[in-house]
């Protein structure tokens, strides 16, 4: 029971992580190949306000949300105007290098040897409302003026300007958004390990997190959300394997790749409408 | 004062000359078309003045404003609406979310009105959705509001661009080659459907267009561009009885030819 209780956890934590990669690449298009660094941020700047400065929590979530939006808006100011492949160059640099600002101010940090002792304040129903509001904070954000926006920017950027369309500025204010998300993920992740080390961010989670929102097609949030169950559990599933493991999961996911091209749900959403829908099709499609 | 005032635009890529000195202008209310051959610079002038590319020089008024040097988004909202020759929809939105886009930039709530539900985020929420609903059927696409762009024929798709650029509000609204593709009867319901949206709104239209009947019967002035310099300007008759036109789009009659 514990152990699907922390995988619960863990899928949580995750999901609030790719709904941030999910509006910056979903919604908009573009590559952070970086994300993890903000969810550092959040995490080591929660645990150091706490363990180090004796802060209170409330607050201390507070600053940690508002570093990982600073971070995010270091990276954006000068990153948002730039063509979309070198935005992934540079949220990828920015991500190591915050790893490596990280190992290497061990006074503050304890370097490589990672914080210990955070208390542990993440709990299941913690995980669960927060699940929630995120997702529910990125749904509204999708079906305003700002998601509608951002999907016209993706698919074609000189239109949506010739629209009237700030591009510029709401691919930064998307970028904080998605950091304050993928920032207060970092901080629950912390407060459930209760230890956090430098490793646990490199790029390889931000790489994974941009698997998982193709596997669950790019458009769709429903997808998002599936995809980040499915690819979080898979490898709980796949342990019998051992060695086997990441191979299998690597085939599963090129397969999803490759013959579903546009992820398991594509563009569609799971919403009444589409569900009458569907129900409708089954009913009419002769067979 | 014109409504529109563009003077002397000039634009060159490496070096060609595509748009050489062009002046012209259009009055409120009023069609003014741009012709020429393939390559004379029509489109780049379209281009020059909606701010896609930086002018070499010249000057763009618009109601005695400089338009020249601002962001392609700010020259849009001070009044210039287009749509594109080779269309451009959105299109991972619907028919009915693309037009929405393009009223969206004049929205004023934000993130904190949208996260707690406020009233300025649902009462615009509802305002954007019923205006691009009129839009729509003003060009009669109000039963096709939740499909895709894509999912609808060439013709339907030029009329969606048009209800997506009236969306952004413009006082001069640029149509480029707005009847390419579509057929003899599609064209005759264009031609009325642009006469009806002008009266409706009282706009300057330019329309970049070959098909002579458009041009013809819309327009009140028409501008002809030849290697990106101005080569004839007048009314219809005018350009009709213009020989120099004539010999830039068939070629110099010659002498050996003839019996």
């Amino acid at each position: 029971m514990d152990y699907f209780v922390s995988t619960v956890i863990f899928t949580g934590i995750a999901l609030i992580g790719v709904l941030g990669v999910y509006l910056i690449t979903g919604l908009t298009g573009l590559f952070s190949l970086g994300q993890a660094a903000f969810m550092a941020i959040g995490g080591y700047v929660s645990a150091v306000l706490i363990r180090n400065y004796n802060v209170p929590v409330v607050p201390a979530v507070a600053l940690a949300i508002v570093a990982a939006m600073l971070a995010a808006l270091l990276v954006g100011l000068p990153t948002v105007r730039l063509r979309r492949d070198y935005i992934s160059l540079v949220t990828l640099g920015f991500g190591e290098a915050i790893v490596a600002l990280l190992n290497n101010s061990a006074n503050i940090t304890g370097g490589a040897m990672g914080i210990s002792g955070i208390p542990q304040l993440t709990t299941l129903p913690v995980v669960l409302v927060s699940v929630v509001v995120c997702l529910a904070l990125v749904i509204l954000y999708k079906n305003s003026k700002y998601g509608r926006q951002c999907l016209a920017l993706r698919s074609d950027e000189l239109a949506a300007k010739s629209m009237g369309i700030d591009v510029y500025r709401l691919k930064l204010i998307t970028f904080l958004f998605a950091g304050a998300l993928t920032g207060y993920s970092g901080v629950l992740f912390g407060f459930y390990t209760t230890y956090l080390e430098p490793a646990a961010f490199n790029w390889i989670i931000s790489a994974e997190w941009t698997i998982i929102v193709f596997v669950g097609g790019v458009n769709s949030l429903t997808g998002t959300v599936l995809a980040t169950i499915l690819l979080t559990w898979l490898p709980e599933f796949l342990r019998f394997a051992s060695e086997w493991r990441v191979a299998i999961y690597c085939v599963i996911v090129l397969l999803i790749v490759n013959y579903r091209t546009a992820g398991i749900m594509g563009e569609r959403e799971l919403s009444p409408k589409t569900l009458r829908r569907l129900l409708g099709r089954t009913k009419e499609a002769p067979r | 004062m014109s409504l529109l005032e563009v003077r002397n635009l000039t634009k060159s890529f490496g070096g060609v000359r595509a748009v050489d000195d062009f002046s012209f202008g259009a009055e409120q209310g009023e069609i003014v078309g741009i012709i020429g051959p393939n390559g004379a610079g029509k489109t780049t002038a379209f281009n020059l003045i909606t701010g896609v590319y930086p002018l070499d020089r010249g000057s763009i008024l618009l109601e005695g404003k400089e338009l020249a040097g601002k962001e392609q988004f700010e020259i849009t909202r001070s009044g210039i609406g287009r749509t594109f020759q080779n269309i451009r929809l959105f299109k991972g939105l619907s028919v009915l979310e693309n037009v929405m886009t393009a009223a969206d930039p004049y929205s004023p709530y934000g993130l904190f009105s949208l996260f707690t539900l406020g009233a300025a985020f649902r009462r615009r929420e509802r305002e954007v959705r019923a205006a691009a609903m009129e839009y729509l059927a003003l060009v009669g696409l109000e039963k096709y509001a939740d499909e895709k762009p894509s999912n609808l024929p060439y013709g339907l798709q030029r009329k969606l661009e048009i209800a997506r650029a009236l969306a952004t509000g413009p006082k001069v609204l640029l149509l480029d080659e707005p009847a390419a593709g579509l057929n003899p009867s599609e064209v005759r319901e264009f031609i009325g459907l642009v006469g009806e949206l002008r009266e409706r709104f009282g706009f300057a239209v330019l329309v970049i267009e070959h098909r002579m009947e458009v041009i013809m019967t819309l327009c009140s002035r028409i501008y002809v561009l030849n290697f990106g310099k101005l080569l004839a300007s007048g009314t219809p008759a005018e350009i009709r009885a213009n020989h120099e036109v004539t010999e830039a789009y068939i070629g110099k009659e010659d002498a050996s030819c003839s019996v």
